[in-house]
């Protein structure tokens, strides 16, 4: 039960990194990218193919290098971002919304159908496998896991108090600004296409060593492991979480990860149908995204509002504040709004024009 | 009155498949000047100012702004040389509150660096706290005070009038081009407007102000450029246009009869 556990929690530690990736692109810039798990898979091929050396026939694939673990990631993540850094440049220069959504759709479709039939790439179908224990050198099997527990763990803080850090930073209001209205960013001197980019491909970074930490848990990983459309958990886990807002992105990803991922597999299916289980946390997964979007669209914990601290906002409170609306709650906000009276005060009036 | 030419525009076309827009259009702004730009709907002024901002490239001609070339450069390259417009809507940024939204109009690029953002994330926050008190003050002058920590989305037509104002006083650009800042605007809004242009010239910008709202331009600007058919056909003080048979019968015909 333990090691059941220390699972899990990995696992999520993982998925939350990723979370954390995505929300940058889609949180804070806008972008509803569907290529982001194509980041992920692809961190986790070339950290596989970085570590665990030399191919065997019948198995093939590129470089079968023996690099030590984190450096393999380290070159993960620069390929990932050189990767991003194509698809992006074609789905930013010029397509928005729904357009930019289907371009990085078709792409992640084009590349995992690539990978699993291209087989000197990553052995197609049947993947690439043999990275286990990268840091546990001999240790015992159990103690091995609850230290590379312990390395998501912290790589997961890390990457929070670093994307935290942007969050609240000049850079991060401004990527915001340019979400908000590109056009009004541009006329105060913003690049937008620049700003888009550079988030998109700090987002694919954090997905790329998403996948590194994730090659090491799994030890093997074909096209079998993953599907681009495996996505929409993690935007659940950013919806309930609080989209723009790190904080509630790593909660709503443990939220989503712990609570429905893993706990619907207690979900008895009966024998005849073993495949009721995984359906009915497909469709948990829907309805949840379908209440928090009815009852609390900004989330758990909303995106922080940058206010000059007289008001002390601190988005904790929201968590257990159940009757003060969140402050994206337009509604709320609109009946405490000051009348035309305060805005302008009444005064004698100028001189009347020609 | 008259300083050195801030923003030259010299016979600049543009057509959109087949409609010509802007036709041989030259003028010229001074340093210094509050200058309005009026025309009957359809006379090609919002085109001017797209084509003069980066976000339409003319089909001939030529625009300087303080002495450049800006044809052909983004509008976020024109914007940092100093250059601000805005549209016939307030454009604000809806989710950003409405401190930050004038935060952003005052802060610097090269302080909005991803790595200067992650490096020196302290050095930015007092650099930022130490301009607090004259974001605060802009804040008062344009009564925004009670809703400075609330999303901008919430906020009244005017509010949304006002804190345009606020943000392009706190970026201090030196040409600023108002689209239309009255649409939909109260009389006594409408004065504080007057006044807020009046302000920025002070501040030290140009400003060019598309309106027409007749009295208003009167009232605000020292010289008015009048366009019909896509070209300028009058630019001078607003007394003297009053006498040319062509603006009569182009626009101001409406007003005196």
């Amino acid at each position: 039960m333990l090691q059941y556990w220390t699972a899990i929690l990995t696992e999520a530690s993982i998925f939350a990194i990723l979370a954390l990736g995505i929300d940058m692109i889609w949180g804070w810039a806008g972008d509803f990218d569907l290529s982001a798990y194509a980041y992920f898979a692809l961190g986790v091929y070339m950290t596989m193919v970085l570590t665990i050396g030399k191919a065997k026939s019948p198995v093939e694939y590129v470089l079968g290098w023996h690099l030590p673990y984190l450096l393999a990631i380290a070159v993960a993540v620069v390929v990932v971002i050189a990767f991003a850094s194509i698809i992006g440049a074609i789905a930013l220069r010029s397509l928005r919304e729904v357009y930019f959504s289907i371009t990085t759709f078709g792409a992640v479709w084009a590349i995992y159908y690539f990978v699993e039939n291209y087989t000197p790439l990553f052995n197609g179908y049947n993947g690439v496998y043999g990275l286990f224990d990268p840091m546990g050198y001999g240790m015992s099997y159990a103690a091995y896991h609850y230290v590379f527990l312990a390395f998501c763990a912290v790589t997961l803080f890390g990457v929070y108090l670093l994307v935290q850090r942007l969050s609240r930073s000049p850079f991060g209001r401004m990527v915001r600004a340019v979400r908000d209205d590109e056009k009004a960013a541009s006329v105060y001197g913003r690049n937008v296409f620049g700003t888009k980019y550079r988030t998109y491909l700090f987002g694919a970074a954090l997905a790329g060593l998403a996948g590194g930490l994730f090659a090491a848990y799994i030890g093997a990983f074909s096209p079998l492991d993953w599907k681009p459309t495996e996505i929409f958990v993690l935007y659940a886990a950013i919806l309930v979480g609080g989209r723009g807002n790190p904080k509630g992105v790593v909660l709503g990803s443990f939220i989503v990860y712990v609570g429905f991922v893993e706990m619907t597999r207690y979900i008895p299916s009966p024998a005849a149908r073993p495949e009721l289980g995984p359906a009915l946390r497909q469709i948990l997964i829907g309805v949840l995204i379908i209440v928090m979007l009815r009852f609390r669209p900004s989330g758990i914990i909303p995106e922080r509002l940058g206010t000059d601290g007289t008001e002390g906002r601190r988005s904790w409170r929201y968590l257990f504040a159940r009757s003060s609306a969140p402050p994206t709650s337009v509604l709320a906000w609109h009946e405490a709004r000051p009348s035309m009276e305060t805005v302008v005060p009444a005064e004698p009036r100028p001189e009347a024009g020609t | 009155m008259s300083g050195a030419p801030l923003l030259e525009i010299d016979a600049i076309t543009k057509t959109f498949g087949g409609v010509v827009a802007v036709k041989d259009c030259s003028m010229t702004i001074r340093e210094g000047t509050v200058v309005g730009l009026i025309g009957p709907n359809g006379a090609g002024k919002s085109s001017v100012i797209d084509l003069v901002s980066g976000f339409e490239r003319p089909d001939s001609g030529s625009v300087r702004f303080n002495s450049v070339e800006v044809i052909g450069k983004r509008p976020d390259v024109i914007s940092r040389m100093g250059l601000i417009r805005t549209f016939q809507t307030p454009r604000e940024w809806r989710d950003l509150s409405v401190i930050d939204n004038v935060r952003v109009g005052k802060s610097e690029l090269r302080r909005e660096s991803l790595w200067r953002s992650l490096a020196s994330a302290r050095r930015l926050r007092h650099l930022e706290e130490g301009e607090n008190e004259e974001i605060s003050a802009l804040m008062t002058k344009y009564r925004l005070d009670e809703v400075r920590n609330h999303r901008a989305v919430g906020l009244s037509g005017g509010q949304k009038r006002l804190l345009e104002f606020a943000r392009i006083a706190a970026a201090k650009p030196r040409l600023t081009i108002l689209d239309e800042p009255m649409g939909g605007v109260n009389p006594v809004l409408g004065e504080r407007i007057g006044q807020a242009i009046r302000d920025l010239r002070t501040a030290g910008s140009t400003v060019v102000v598309v309106e027409h709202n007749l009295p208003f331009i009167e009232r605000t600007c020292d010289e008015v450029v009048v366009m019909d058919l896509g070209t300028v056909i009058a630019q001078g003080p607003f007394d003297q246009l009053r006498d040319n048979k062509r603006v009569v019968d182009a626009y101001l015909g409406n007003d005196d009869e």
